[in-house]
């Protein structure tokens, strides 16, 4: 899936995720796709809150061994 | 309108530290408007020098290598992140008179209030924590 903007937060406990999560999808446009890669397990459940509290919409997430992957549509 | 989230820190440990600082900045990720008022010992989490050698508690020392394996940020890392964010600090001004200290022991950047400073803030909060 292309992305507009991949933020690296692999290794990073929380809430580092959710901090550049956050930092990476304000420099984003409405529409545009924002691509996160994660370790920490935390992250799975915390990334779809922070998506629907948000009001972004998660289009995809994938397991690829440890690393998780996650594509978010800016509101 | 943005959601309030407004925490008091009463504790001065290095787990309270995280308790406090990880729900503040996840907050703020979460677009919160967030105030933390510190009061008592919940002052060494901002104090300068305290709060890069917060203590752990009893019996509970070996923990210290889980924070670093782990890959947990610092303690001044989480308060710089929060404060980058927009997390308001006030630090109780009671407490600080009590214990001697002025604004020049901790961290910049930090407002002094009383009770009633928070409690303002805190009057329209969705979400008050204590830790």
């Amino acid at each position: 899936m292309k992305a507009d903007l991949l933020v690296d937060a692999k290794g990073l406990a929380c809430p580092l995720p959710i901090v550049r999560t956050k930092k990476g999808m304000d420099t984003l446009q409405s529409g545009q796709v924002l691509e996160i890669h994660v370790t920490d397990k935390g992250a799975k459940n915390d990334l779809s809150a922070w998506a629907k509290s948000a009001g972004h919409e998660m289009i995809d997430m994938v397991e690829e061994g440890d690393v998780l992957k996650f594509w978010i549509r800016k509101a | 309108m943005k959601k309030r989230v407004a925490i008091i820190a009463a504790n001065g440990g290095l787990f309270d530290a995280y308790k406090v600082f990880n729900i503040a900045t996840a907050a703020a990720a979460t677009e919160a408007e967030v105030a933390i008022f510190f009061t008592f010992e919940g002052l060494n989490l901002i104090h300068k020098e305290a709060y890069q050698q917060l203590p752990l508690p009893e019996g509970k020392e070996q923990i210290q290598q889980g924070f670093a394996q782990a890959n947990v940020p610092s303690i001044p890392e989480l308060v710089g992140m929060a404060q980058e964010m927009g997390v308001k600090f006030i630090a109780c001004q009671m407490t600080m008179d009590v214990m001697g200290l002025t604004k020049e022991h901790f961290v910049d950047g930090i407002d002094v209030g009383g009770a009633v400073t928070f409690l303002d803030f805190a009057k329209d909060a969705d979400i008050t924590l204590t830790f």
